[in-house]
């Protein structure tokens, strides 16, 4: 074994821990391991391939400059760091004009790309918990919150998608939220 | 300080990235000032992002590490101008916190609100900034001729962009511009068309645009610099 394929093994939190002391080897690694992650959810909401290679790249920027604020206690590395991946993308496409839900990435139809939460096999506790609660909305309830989550889909796009007023929408997305944080802490 | 449930259901939708653009930039430009407010955002994160876990990876149409590292060496350095501006924010803050209790003694009614401004300072500053230690712009406004001056202070000079200046207040709905900002002079936007009312509660916002301004009226993106005013009198 080389000392690169080592350095790929370590785990992510130990790597930021690195990357908080301006370890660019640390970085490299980190990047290696979860730069396809990342482009999965920053491409899912972002339709230009130019624009989210841009956001991947100052998403891992902000990562860098961020790596210190990781808190292993607060969530898992990859969800912290997709966080700040899905926050970059979401600023993008919240800028001028709201996304729209037929405006999606090539090749990620959402009627055959449907990401289901609900149905993966492996998941970590906290995702159990988020996908217990949010299985006990109902159905419309949960794919706008999930189409919202993975695809960026504005509250237009959703009233479009749904045949619903924009602001029956935003009712639907808070008080689904708001279960959702009751479910969550009860 | 507990936040109310509108704003609580505001983060939320924050942290999902459901809210329109201008409510968007209104709520990052709060969360930058109301820690209350902040705090329940990254809650809100938290709670949704184990849904990143179902994500399938998908690999990018090329390799950007050379390309990242090459922009992480653009740290802002330690300025001798940010330190002495950060010690006479303080201050500021300091008289802040007594003026905010006038405030709250002159929101008993308007008459009296009247009666009593003489009293009230009508020169206010804000530091217009990312954190506490990285001031780029300093606004000063004189409320009784409504002038507004911006001065760029430790701004990352943006070559081919410009930094335009947002006024952000719940009253006036969306943000409005007050302008292009000159990188390197003082700026004096025209606050005419706003309430003093308006121009003290307001919150500052520095955005990045195209040369010439944002060509949409509203701002491209989130805030790189923010900031609220208050008062220098006594």
């Amino acid at each position: 074994m080389d000392l690169s394929s080592k350095i790929e093994g370590q785990d992510l939190g130990a790597l930021l821990a690195r990357i908080a002391s301006r370890d660019r080897a640390a970085f490299a690694a980190l990047y290696r391991q979860t730069h396809a992650k990342l482009y999965g959810v920053v491409a899912r909401i972002v339709s230009r391939k130019d624009l989210a290679g841009e956001i991947l790249q100052e998403a891992y920027v902000r990562i860098w400059e961020k790596a210190a604020d990781f808190d292993p206690a607060k969530g898992s590395p990859i969800a912290w760091m997709a966080t700040i991946a899905r926050n970059r993308a979401l600023d993008e496409v919240r800028r001028v004009q709201p996304v729209a839900i037929e405006d999606m990435p090539e090749g990620f139809d959402p009627a055959d790309e449907e990401i289901d939460p609900l149905a993966g096999r492996e998941r970590s506790e906290t995702l159990e918990a988020l996908t217990r609660c949010l299985g006990a909305l109902e159905p419309e309830k949960r794919e706008i919150v999930l189409l919202a989550y993975y695809r960026g889909a504005s509250r237009d796009a959703l009233a479009k998608r749904f045949g619903r007023p924009v602001p029956t929408i935003k009712t639907w997305l808070r008080r689904s939220l708001a279960d959702l944080r009751d479910c969550l802490s009860s | 300080m507990s936040l109310s449930p509108d704003d609580d259901l505001a983060a939320a939708e924050y942290a999902l990235g459901t809210l329109d653009p201008a409510e968007r930039a209104v709520l990052a430009a709060r969360r930058q000032r109301e820690s209350d407010l902040d705090e329940a955002i990254i809650a809100w994160e938290g709670r949704l992002a184990p849904l990143a876990e179902a994500v399938p990876a998908l690999a990018p149409p090329g390799d950007f590490l050379a390309a990242i590292e090459s922009r992480l060496d653009g740290a802002a350095e330690a300025n001798p101008l940010v330190v002495d501006l950060t010690k006479r924010l303080r201050r500021w803050r300091a008289g802040a916190l007594a003026a905010g209790s006038i405030a709250a003694a002159l929101a008993i009614g308007i008459g009296l609100r009247e009666n009593m401004r003489e009293a009230t300072p009508h020169e206010f500053v804000a530091v217009l900034q990312k954190s506490a230690d990285q001031p780029a712009f300093v606004v000063t406004v004189n409320l009784d001729s409504r002038s507004l001056t911006v001065r760029p202070v430790a701004a990352p000079p943006q070559p081919d962009k410009a930094y335009e200046l947002w006024i952000i207040d719940p009253k006036l709905g969306a943000p409005r511009s007050l302008g292009v900002l000159n990188q390197a002079n003082a700026t004096a936007p025209n606050l005419s068309p706003y309430e003093p009312a308006v121009i003290e509660s307001a919150t500052y916002a520095v955005t990045v645009e195209p040369p010439g301004g944002s060509p949409t009226g509203q701002p491209s993106g989130a805030p790189v610099f923010v900031g609220k005013l208050i008062p220098t009198g006594p």
